[in-house]
């Protein structure tokens, strides 16, 4: 148990201070860790890995800037997760609606596709401003640090690959409503490619956040990460506001049919959900972002 | 550093102004003088914190059981944090005194 609650610290801090921290559990509670000590480490434990992270004491401003947009971008990972639950919910609601392809909830679903491309833009270009340092990086020897990540990160690639091709094929034979739930089989399997393909976007960004950790930015990197993590934000709160919107005409005014009776539709929830949270986590990244880059 | 008298980083300094201690030791220490018992988290992230700005430093060998000790600059701000604790504490008396005189004369 013990050893268990020392892993949960940041690797450094467990080599200077761990050994101390386990005699002290063992001597005040005989080896029998409370669940109360057992919290207070957890949450000792989860201030060190914010600390470690830039999110919280007093960092540098350029690693409360680093820090600050790498939790924009597993923000963002969450959200790309929460947002393709919504975008399968999604597919054909056109036709549920009855005053053709006008009125609030179209206008609600492009300013979640333009959030969509943009967000996604300017992810990409926070990736570019950094290629350079990557580069540098791996040049200089940095590739054995990184390397678990960005192997785990490919092989899951190729599985989830692998995955949707063969339900792609597996689909061609299938009929409307066997490819909607009728067929269990077919169900179960699109089920776990779909967590495939979100541990996929979980390993990139776990690959990404490793290697931006490593890198060395300069400050008009880091100022220029700062503001496109304000801008990856707004976008979040964009689409998670116009997700909202769009819920809420839709319910208002398609067809009953399209809910399948309750319009609080549990998978909409739980993606919405993971939406909201996933702006809420990047506006605190963003907050220490442009905090740091002011700071500098 | 803080001015509350509850907070980890005052108390440590506090138990390690008579002499340097553990980690259970400040923890034994701690919760006879102050009655506030730190968990075990929160002490060694407060040591961390404490060693990090020169407040503290280990006072012996590496090991599972290793001292700390306070330093000067540990001394200083502990001086200073209990002068503005002092303030405070004597401001709250007069203004209690004024307030309701028996309180505050029995309290003193």
């Amino acid at each position: 148990m013990t050893g268990l609650l020392l892993r949960l610290y940041p690797r450094p801090w467990r080599i200077r201070y761990g050994a101390e921290l386990e005699e002290l559990l063992v001597a005040s509670s005989g080896g029998r860790v409370s669940w109360r000590d057992g919290l207070d480490v957890a949450a000792g434990a989860f201030r060190e890995r914010l600390r470690a992270a830039g999110l919280a004491g007093d960092p540098p401003p350029a690693e409360r800037t680093r820090g600050g947009a790498l939790l924009v971008l597993c923000a963002w990972a969450l959200f790309v997760v929460g947002g393709v639950g919504v975008q399968k919910f999604s597919e054909h609601w056109q036709g549920a609606m009855p005053n053709g392809g006008h009125g609030v909830p179209f206008d609600a679903f492009d300013v979640l596709i333009g959030g969509a491309a943009v967000g996604s833009a300017l992810v990409v270009a926070g990736v570019v401003a950094a290629l350079p340092a990557l580069l540098r990086f791996l040049r200089d020897g940095g590739w054995p640090l990184v390397r678990p990540h960005l192997v785990a990160a490919s092989v899951l690639t190729v599985c989830a690959g692998a995955g949707v091709a063969g339900l792609a094929l597996w689909a061609h034979g299938l009929t409307g409503p066997q490819r909607n739930g009728s067929d269990a089989a077919y169900t179960a399997v699109a089920v776990l490619v779909a967590l495939l393909l979100a541990a996929c976007v979980l390993a990139w960004t776990a690959a990404a956040v490793a290697c931006g950790r490593r890198l060395h930015l300069t400050h008009g990197t880091l100022r220029l990460e700062a503001m496109l993590a304000v801008g990856v934000v707004a976008a979040m709160a964009a689409m998670t506001a116009a997700t909202a919107v769009w819920w809420a005409a839709l319910a208002r005014s398609a067809d009953p049919a399209f809910f399948g009776g309750s319009a609080v539709a549990p998978q909409l929830l739980v993606a919405t959900l993971l939406m909201l949270a996933a702006t809420l986590s990047g506006a605190l990244g963003a907050r220490q972002a442009v905090r740091g880059a002011l700071a500098a | 550093m803080t001015t509350r008298p509850n907070d980890p980083p005052v108390l440590i300094l506090t138990s390690l102004a008579s002499g340097p201690k553990h980690g259970y030791a400040l923890q034994k220490d701690i919760e006879a003088f102050a009655g506030t018992s730190l968990g075990p988290g929160t002490l060694y992230g407060a040591i961390s914190r404490l060693e990090e700005r020169g407040l503290i430093e280990p006072a012996g060998e590496a090991g599972r059981r290793r001292p700390y000790r306070i330093t000067a600059a540990g001394e200083e701000a502990l001086a200073e944090t209990l002068a503005e604790l002092r303030t405070i504490v004597d401001e709250g008396t007069a203004r209690l005194a004024g307030a309701r005189p028996s309180l505050a004369g029995g309290a003193a």
